[in-house]
Order: C-alpha cells, then structure tokens, then sequence
C-alpha cells in the first residue's frame, strides 16, 4: 500500500478517536427498581411489591429480637459462634450492654428499614392516580399498622432511653421521645389505621403472605391491628381501652389458642429460613432452655415438652449449662407467630386482674391450662397468687417468642431478687442502649 | 487490568457476613511473573497525574517480555518446589485434672480414653500441615529480524497447598508480537490466554456454618476423635459448628478462570526531521474473562443437616473491559540538541462491563453437586457498567538534562460521577534540577547531585451503584417484594482527588557506586468518597457520600551501593527506609464505625474520626470509647542484597522489617473462648490485667522474603546457557505476634480492613529447586 495513503487513514482515524468526544448517558440502576420513580411516579404493581418488602423485611433481625431480649430474662441462652450472647447479654462481670454490636444493632437497624419501607408506602400512595380513596386507605392502614409493630418492637428494646418516631425524613430525623409519648404514637398509629380500615372497602387491592389467611381482608385485618393495640394498651396499663381493642381484635376465649398471624418462611428464591429455628442437637448453634424453666414447671404442663427437647448431650458453654433445647419449630419452614389467640387470652386475664376481677381473671387462665393438660387454677384469688399464675402463664406460652424481657421490666421483676444469676459477677440489664449511630447526629 | 475480588457466594453457607469476608482471589495473580519485563510502581499523584481519575492508589506498569533481533533463544525452565506453613501456632496442653475443670468431667473421661488410645490428635497439624508440592514448567521463545521481533511462551504451574485438597493452578500462553512497517510504523501485538483454577477450602469469619477451619480448629478439641469410621462417615464435632476434617475431604471452594488479555498498539513517525519529531500512539486493549467460583457443601454436614440440607454456589461471572488510547506526541530539539521539548496530548477511554451470576442450590438430593438437584434455588444477578472518558496534554521541558521540567493537565469523566459528562481537571507539574550536571559542579566525588519537587493530581470515583438508592427484591413464600436497600445512594458524587507534594534529592557518588535518595511527600485527598454510617432509625445504614479529607505524609530514604565491584566478586545492596502518617483532617459527618471492617467497638474496630489517623482502632470500654491500637507501622526497611561470586554464584535476598502497627487478633478470641490456644499466650492482652481488654497485639516482624542462590553451569555444546538454583520465599521471620503471620488481611486487599485477623488460611513458605536452559 502506498505509504501516503496508509498515514492519511491513520491521521483521519487519530482525529477521528480524538475529537470524538464521547458522550456518556445518564446512569440509572441496571439491577434495582429506582426510589424516585417508584415515589414519583407509583403503580399498583409496585406498590404491592412496596407491601410484600414490608411484610418479608419484619423478619429480618427477628433472631436477636428473641434471643438477645431472651437471654436477659433468662429463658434461653444461644449458644453460638459469638460469645458476646453469653458475656455481655448476661452482664458477666458486671459488663454492659454495648451500643455497637450486633444484639442491638441487628434488631434496631432491620425494624427502622422497614419503617423506611412504610413510609415510602405512605408517600407514594398519594402519588399514585387510579386507585380510589377507599382503596388508598387499605394501603395506609397496613402501613401505619406495620410501622406501629416495628416501632413496638424497638421501644420494647430500648424502654426508657427512648426512641424515634418522626423519621419521615432521613435527612432531618426527630428525636428520641419518651417511652410514653412514644406508646402514645404507636396507639395512635394504630387506631388512625383501624379508622381507615373501617374505610377501606371489602377487600385489600393488594396481597398479603399466607401467614394473613384469615386476617387478609380489611374487617380482618383490622383485627391484627385491634390484637396489637391491645398488647400495646396493656404495656400501657390503660386496661379498659385494651379490653375494648381485644374486643374488636380476634381474641376468642372459647376458640382455637394457635389461631394467629404470622411471619411465614419459604426455600422460594429471595425468601428467608425461619431465624429461630435450630437444628435438633446440634452442636454449633443452639438455643437451650434455661434451667429454672424445668424446676418451675406444674406437673403435667405439656407445654415444656412442646416447645423443648432433651438434648442427646447436655449442653455448656462458659460456664452456662443446659439440658434442653428449643423444639418450638419443628422444621426450618415453619412460622413464627406475630400474635395469637392464646396471648389474647393472657391479656384478657391480665387486663381482669388488674382490675381486680380476680375469679374472672382465673377463668381466664384456665382456659391456657386446660389447654396445656393443667387442672383449674386451685390457689387462692387474691392480687399476688393470680398474679404469680398469670405470670406463670406467660412464661410457659410465650417463652422464646421475645416476650419475658418486657413482662418482667413491667412488673418490676427484671432484677435479681427475681431472676436467678447463673455465674458470679452477672447482672441483669434493664435496657438495651440506643445504637451509636443514632446517638450522634 | 480488573482486579475486582469476586466474592463466591459461601457466605450464603458459612454465615459470613459479607462478601468481602470470603477471602476471593486477586486477579493479579493471573498473570504469569516469568512473562514480566519489568513493573514500574507510580506511587502517589505527583508521579501518577497523566492517569488521572483510575490512579488514586498509584498506578502499576507491568511490561512485559520482547523478543529481540538474531538468532532465536529458546528458554527453558523447570521449578520445583515445596508449600509448607510458616508457622503453627499451637494448641494447649492440658493435664486431665485441667480438662475436668475447663471441659467438665464428661471430657475428662473422654481424654483419659484417648491418651490410653495413643495420644491426643493434632487438628493443626492435621489440617495446616500438608506439604504441597509446586511444580513450574515454563517454555519461551523469542528472536526475530529488523522487521519484526517476538516472544511466544507458555507455562504451566501446579501448586499444591498447605490443606489437603487446597492448591492453585495455572496455565498461560503468550505471544508479543512487534512488526515494523516500515521505518516510521511499528505495530505491537501481545496476546495472553490464561487459564487458572484455585482451590481454597474455607477460611475467614464465619458464623456457625461449620466451614471455616479457623473457626473450627478454635472449637475442636484434640481429644475427640473426629476422623471417618471403616465406611467413611465422618463423626459429628460434639464442640464446633464444623468437622474440620469433613470440611477439607468433602467440600468444594473453588474458582476457575478463562481470561484473553490482548493489546494493540501502533506507533507512528509522522515527522522525523533532525530538530524534531512527531509521532503518533494508539493503544487499544482488551480483557476478557470468565469467572466461574464453585461451592458445595454436601448435605451430610452437621450445620446443613436438617436445615439447609446441602449447599451448592455456582458463580458465572463475566467480565468484558476494553480500552483505547490515541495520543501524539511531538518533540522539538532546540539550542542544537541541548534543549528538548515535548509535547503529548490525546484521549483516553475506558469501558468495564460486568454481568455477575451467582446461582445458588440447598435441600440437595443426596450425593449430587448440580444446581438442579436441589429443592430450593436462589437466583442473584449484578451488572456493573462503567464508561470513562479523557483528555490528557503535558508539556515537558528539558535543558541539557540540568534542568527537567513538566506541567500537565488531564480533563475525565466517567459513568461513575454524578454528572456522566462533566470532565474534572488533575493537573500536574514537576521539576529537577541536575545541579551536578551544571559547569560550576566539580566536585569528582559528589558525581550526581539532583533536585526534585512535584505536584500531581489524581482522582477516584464512586465505586459502581454508589449513585443509587434502590430498592431491594425480597421474597416471602414465593410473593415479590421490595425492600429499601440500607444503603443509601448519593446522586451527585464527585470524584475525590487527590492532590500531592513531593520534594526530594538524589546523590550519586564515586560514579555512582553510591547512591541516595531521600523523599518527602504530603498527599492530601479531598472529597475522600466513602460509605459513611448513616443513623439507622432513618432506614438506611450507610451512605456514599464526599465529605472528608485525609492527609498522607511521610518519608522514604533509598540507599543503593556497590560495594564491592571486581572480577571475583560484584556485591549490590539497596536499603529502603519508609515512614506513612495518616491524618483525617476534616470529617462532615459525625465519626463513625466504617461498615464492614471490623466487629463493633465491643471487640474493637476501625474508627473514622476527624484529627486521627484511619488507621486507628477504636473500643467501647467502661471509660468510653477509646483508641486502642494503629495498623501504622513506625516504620519500615527493606534490605536488598545481590551477590555475584566468580561470575558463577548468583546470590540475592531480600529482608524486610516492620517495626510497629498493631493487628487485632480475634483468631485468639475464638481459641480463648474454645480453650485451644496455647498457655505460653496466656499473658498477652487482654487476660493480662495491666493491659487494655482488647486483643491488639503489636505485629512488628523481620521477614527474610526471598533468598535465591543460582549456579551457571559451565558451558556445553548447543547449549547457550545454564544454571541451577536453590531459594526460598518466606522462609524466616522473626516477630512477637502470637498468630500465623503479622501481615494478616482476612477481609481481602480493599480498604482499610487489614490488620484484621480472623480464622485466616495460614500464610505458606515455599522452597524451589530451579533449572534453567537457554538454547
């Protein structure tokens, strides 16, 4: 080839790749539906999909909502990988709670991401032009429900140090409030929702998980709401409005204890294994009951050997030992129940002890031991053996299930007058503390 | 070249948190060391600039091999070699007395049986103490006419590693091609296939899966017998998630590459005239490679059993990176010759393009290891792209080399800035002077004396998706969701650019038989792009976000001497000294525990604070949140040292010593918690009460890294040359640090995670006998 053109070609090439000022577009994410658009500019679809990442993201952090609370009740211990489940949950040496790991930040962290998710729900729903008032309301009134659940369940952790409510927008959080003001939010959460699911039609333009059959429509759904209005009226110790939210819930003294709504899990792709469940006698990670459950069990109470099994070996670990071990899910696949009939019941006859309806309050109670192969209540119907009863009952039906933390603080139980100290040096916390992220802003 | 670190998946087995504790292979190792020329480091901006925004951690040069004209060499090489572990730790030694008050009596019946039965196993032994076997077999030939020159080779290496069933293979072909047209157009070819295959067992933190053997060598105790009975089922760990020997006989953990490397580059002359020159370079390059990771955990182990039922990853992860670079450059000799000026400008661009599948299986049918035979699978997907775009001009100005001077501009964009289009400056400029070189210098002695100080630019951008706050998908009982992703994106990023000074001197002496160069540099990077902790009531727990700065300062000496120079005996040393100091000098946000580098403050973990170094660890003690320990050395040497005796003994070895930087051993955590580490480490901290409760521990070491002794051989017919030799690569350290190797890093080379140790596959030494035949 002739030389001459040969350079020409290259010259031009050269100019060409040079001055050819490449322009790059407008990056959006290959991988991710975008917030943006999913606010701005809302369809069904992705609203409902906005539904379904509230209900699977509650699940998240669910382990140490059970165990880290747990432990420091002393139901169980988790034996696993992490000492810091057995030193620190356990105060050992008089050790604190510390504001950077895991048993905190795990729970906390997962409850506000969904908090995040439901107020996006709240935000984009106003957005969206095709669906009607009417069915706008079933949307609002499952994320306000939601957002009261997830905030319940922080204040549970956090108690008195408080927590934020206002945190609609991330760049300007509210502050901490107090444990009342937040309770009184929480209600309030929850009764504006039950308003608006007396607004929202006969059914739900979106779908829930099987673990809200029966509860999927609005009238029923209503009921959750009303179920967890009662748990939090109760915590409350404002009696009659928890005796008529258990009213309007799905409490049934005469019905099936286990009738509840759930947290479901799935092998489905994206989905997650039930948190709580452990393998029978493994000898990694174990949730093992704590002794006193066996010495303080009623004879013929069926609900330890429900809900526990003898493990092939005994189980230790720094000191901490153990006979028994967590049955209460019998595969990885199974549910964990938000809130169940049975509980109605213990809030039933917690809310007639309180006031002072002590024969009531045992009838009550009867039911849950009848249920568990017990006999009628025969002690005395006076304040403190109902309540030792009641008490006794909450431990047996509720144990593992992140409950016992927040009966014995309410109480004044969560100390060790009551509770037993495993080693020398531990203590009892009280309270987990607020998470460092969020204590400097 | 991409040297992403693909995470495999495992943690989806293992527990581990995130991907980064997966301990993937760096792709540098793909390349083959024999095909290497030479690599030039640029460290730090001022000598960086001309890269602009890729160049913030410095910049490698790897050129490798050319033929030359003349008769074709045939080379021909054969390795042999030999894997062990640099060290073992131990484990503890317990009277049976000692076992029933650690263990319970349950244990001590359970030793006093074993120690009847022959003694106590040796689990780290058992499972760190393989001898591998390295076989390196390499083939090369290279020549050439005037007109075109080329290098062809292959090799093909086998590595066995330290564990059973561990090692890394890999085979390469290449060929370097360079053709003159004619006088003025030369074209470059080189090709590089590259075929890699790396079994790595499991290693690194874990939670509860029964896979790492850190973890479950932390846990086992050297009395319970844990290996397969007469039909090969290997016995529950009755004390850890895991059988360690289960692990490293049964499981799989391995990575395969297929990668084309190829370059082309085309120089042209268009000008050539006595007083000046102009020429024109393009360069355009291609990488390609398929990643292909394996995991599989069979159902029958212990943390799978009943719950996962098996575990099976397979990774497809492609990755297509394309480059082009037109730049001309036009040189003038002015002051007939004493004065050069040169002139280059042009374009660079750049495209990543990365599809990353990660498919997953568990409930496993018995026995099988494809991806179908599961009863549940998972599905994850991530496409990463990434467009980049420059305009590079320098001026460089050089007088009779006494006086060098350099400025620079580089103008990029890139798809990973908030504005794709908008370009940001990096400027650079430099000058030396050769003061010996000056007619008034007539000192005989001092026969180099220069003077340097430059300024240079470089940037970083966002790392892919940083821009983006998402939504992710998530699933409950078969329904799609969407989730808020916790971290939050930031849509109008910037590149961070770093800005560095460095002043310095070199000295020659007695013709340069003694040579010395002293540096100091000061590199502050502003606009440091970094995941921040967000407060995580707002939902989001991290956000990528610009608002810091962080200073570097520090000093480097080099000493280069030939001591000793005559017929018998030519003795090289080169002795670098080097001190880095960090500063994070302004911080917009409140300080913070980076994400994904440590534990939490209740072990201790990497804090990010305005005033401190980032290096600095941080706890949570009963006096509040304080600093603990610094991965910063004090400083450190190096020492190189070349001998050649009678032109026959070839004799080289390399020392290197860190003095300081501490490493945060939570390796000793597990093995304190499982009653496995040894007694003579019972006073380090924090058990000694005098010291702080954290397990810091100052990792300074005297590392001999390389040792080489070559033989040539005498000559014999048909044979060019030939030698053989003996050398060692880590063979000796000295240091007080109580774990495998004080340079531990188990969260991989990114960021500022070294200095981590937990569970880490133990650093190996290795011994080769070498023979090499040039025909």
């Amino acid at each position: 080839m002739n030389h001459k053109i040969l350079y020409n070609i290259l010259i031009f090439g050269f100019l060409f790749f040079g001055m050819w000022s490449c322009t790059i577009d407008e990056q959006v994410d290959p991988n991710n539906p975008d917030l943006e658009s999913l606010i701005n500019n809302p369809t069904v679809i992705g609203l409902n999909n906005v539904v379904i990442g509230i209900e699977a993201g509650s699940r998240n952090g669910y382990q140490q909502l059970v165990t880290a609370p747990g432990t420091i009740a002393r139901e169980l211990y988790l034996f696993d990988a992490d000492p810091r489940n057995t030193q620190d949950l356990l105060g050992a040496d008089g050790m604190q709670l510390d504001n950077n790991t895991f048993y905190i930040t795990a729970p906390y962290n997962s409850r506000y991401r969904v908090v995040r998710n439901c107020n996006i729900l709240l935000e984009a729903i106003q957005n969206e032009l095709t669906l009607s008032e009417t069915e706008k309301n079933g949307y609002t009134a499952f994320a306000k429900t939601f957002k009261a659940y997830m905030f319940l369940q922080v204040l549970n952790l956090l108690d008195e140090n408080g927590i934020r409510v206002d945190v609609e927008d991330p760049d300007d959080l509210g502050p901490f409030v107090s444990r009342e003001q937040a309770f009184q939010r929480i209600s309030q959460l929850l009764d504006e929702a039950a308003t608006e699911l007396n607004n929202a039609g006969d059914n739900f333009r979106f779908g829930l998980s099987n673990g809200f059959i029966g509860f999927d429509s609005p009238a029923t759904f209503r009921q959750f709401n009303r179920a967890m209005a009662a748990r939090v009226h109760l915590y409350r110790e404002n009696y009659a409005e928890a005796a008529q939210a258990l009213a309007e819930s799905f409490f049934d003294i005469n019905g099936d204890l286990s009738t509840a709504v759930q947290h479901i899990f799935s092998t489905a792709s994206g989905d997650i294994l039930n948190p709580v469940f452990r393998i029978p006698n493994q000898s990694g990670n174990q949730i093992i009951l704590h002794d006193r459950y066996i010495e303080n069990l009623q004879d013929g109470d069926t609900r330890l050997d429900l809900k526990t099994r003898l493990r092939v070996d005994p189980s230790s670990a720094r000191g901490l030992n153990g006979q028994r071990e967590t049955a209460l899910y019998d595969g990885p696949t199974a549910p964990i129940d938000i809130i169940r009939n049975e509980e109605l019941i213990l809030i039933d006859a917690e809310i007639k002890w309180a006031q002072g309806n002590y024969a009531e309050a045992v009838a009550s109670l009867n039911v849950i031991r009848n249920a568990f192969g017990l006999p009628d209540y025969a002690g005395e119907l006076n304040e403190g053996e109902v309540f030792d009863e009641l008490l006794y009952n909450r431990e047996y039906s509720l144990w593992c299930e992140g409950h016992l933390m927040i009966d014995y603080r309410r109480f004044g139980l969560l100390n060790d007058d009551f509770l037993p100290i495993d080693r020398e040096g531990d203590i009892i916390h009280l309270r987990f503390p607020i998470p460092i992220v969020d204590l400097v802003i | 070249m991409n040297n992403s670190e693909i995470p495999s998946g495992s943690r989806f087995a293992s527990g581990a948190n995130v991907g980064n504790e997966e301990n993937a292979s760096n792709r540098l190792a793909d390349l083959d060391p024999n095909d290497i020329e030479s690599i030039e480091v640029l460290k730090g901006a001022s000598a960086a600039a001309i890269y602009g925004m890729r160049a913030n951690a410095g910049v490698v040069i790897i050129t490798t091999k050319k033929g030359s004209a003349g008769k074709t060499k045939i080379n021909f090489s054969q390795d042999l070699g030999i894997n062990t572990i640099q060290r073992f730790v131990g484990r503890r030694e317990y009277t049976a007395e000692q076992i029933e008050e650690r263990f319970g009596p349950a244990d001590r019946a359970l030793f006093e049986q074993r120690m009847a039965q022959g003694g106590l196993f040796n689990y780290e032994e058992e499972i760190y103490g393989n001898t591998g076997i390295i076989s390196e077999t390499r083939l090369s030939a290279s020549g050439g006419n005037d007109k075109t020159k080329f290098y062809i080779g292959g090799s093909i290496r086998d590595e066995e590693g330290i564990i059973l069933r561990t090692g890394h293979k890999r085979r390469s072909l290449r060929a370097n091609i360079e053709h003159k047209i004619n006088e003025r157009v030369t074209l470059n070819s080189n090709t590089n296939y590259i075929n890699s295959v790396a079994n790595r067992s499991f290693s690194g933190n874990e939670n509860d899966g029964g896979l790492s053997h850190g973890y479950n060598l932390a846990f086992t105790r050297d009395w319970v017998n844990l290996f397969p009975d007469e039909n090969g089922v290997y016995p529950d760990n009755p004390n850890a998630a895991g059988n360690p020997l289960f692990v490293r006989d049964l499981t799989e953990n391995s990575e395969t590459i297929n990668r084309v490397i190829q370059g082309l580059k085309l120089n042209m002359d268009l000008i050539r005239k006595d007083n000046m020159l102009l020429r024109l370079n393009f360069n355009g390059g291609l990488d390609f490679f398929l990643n292909e990771t394996f995991v599989y955990v069979p159902e029958t182990h212990q943390a799978q059993r009943g719950n996962d039922n098996g575990f099976i990853g397979v990774g497809k992860n492609k990755f297509m990176n394309l480059n082009y670079q037109a730049f001309a450059v036009w040189e003038n000799y002015l002051m007939d010759g004493a004065l050069t000026l040169s002139t280059q400008t042009g374009v660079s661009y750049l495209n990543f393009d990365r599809d990353l599948i990660l498919n997953r299986s568990t409930q496993l049918i018995p026995g099988q290891r494809n991806l179908t035979q599961g009863g549940a699978q998972q599905i994850t997907q991530q496409y990463q792209f990434e467009e980049e775009f420059g305009y590079v001009i320098q001026q460089e100005a050089n007088y009779d080399d006494k006086i060098i001077a350099t400025v620079g501009a580089r103008f990029d964009k890139s798809s990973l800035n908030g504005d794709p289009n908008k370009l940001f400056p990096f400027l650079k400029a430099s000058t030396a002077i050769n003061i010996a070189n000056f007619d008034f210098w007539t000192s005989e002695t001092i026969n180099q004396f220069k003077v340097r100080a430059a300024y240079g630019e470089t940037g970083s951008s966002a790392n892919f998706g940083a821009l983006f706050t998402s939504l992710n998908a998530v699933n409950i009982g078969g329904a799609p969701g969407t989730l808020i992703s916790p971290s939050r994106g930031t849509p109008n990023l910037i590149p961070e650019t770093s800005s560095e000074f460095e002043v310095g001197f070199d000295l020659g002496l007695f013709n340069n038989r003694i040579g010395f160069e002293a540096t100091y540099y000061n590199r502050t990077v502003f606009d440091l792009l970094f995941g921040r902790a967000m407060p995580s009531s707002s939902g989001f727990t991290t956000e990528f976000i610009n608002d810091a700065d962080l200073r570097n300062s520090g000093v480097e000496l080099a000493l280069k001497a030939t001591p000793i120079n005559n017929s018998r005996l030519q003795w090289n040393t080169n002795v670098l000294f080097w001190v880095n100091r960090s500063e994070v000098t302004r911080l917009g946000v409140p300080p913070f525990v980076p994400p994904g580098a440590g534990f939490g403050l209740s072990l201790g973990t990497f804090f990010v604070e305005e005033g401190e170094p980032i290096t600095q660890f941080k706890g949570n003690t009963p006096e509040g949140t304080v600093e603990i320990g610094d991965t910063e050395p004090d400083f450190q040497m190096s020492f190189f040292n070349t001998l050649v005796i009678d032109q026959k003994w070839e004799l080289g070895f390399l020392l290197h010593w860190k003095q300081g930087g501490d490493v945060l051993n939570l390796t000793r955590f597990l093995t304190d918690i499982g009653g496995t580490t040894p007694r003579e480490l019972d006073n380090l901290p924090p058990n000694d009460p005098d010291q702080p409760a954290f397990f810091i521990e100052d990792a300074s070491y005297l590392r001999l890294r390389e040792i080489s002794l070559f033989y040539n051989l005498p000559k014999i017919p048909n044979v060019e040359a030939w030698k053989i030799g003996l050398s060692a690569r880590n063979p000796l350290t000295w240091t007080n640090y109580s774990g495998y190797d004080p340079e531990v890093s188990v969260n991989g080379g990114q960021g500022i995670s070294t200095g981590l140790d937990v569970g880490p596959f133990p650093s190996a030494r290795q011994f080769y006998f070498h023979l090499n035949v040039t025909f």
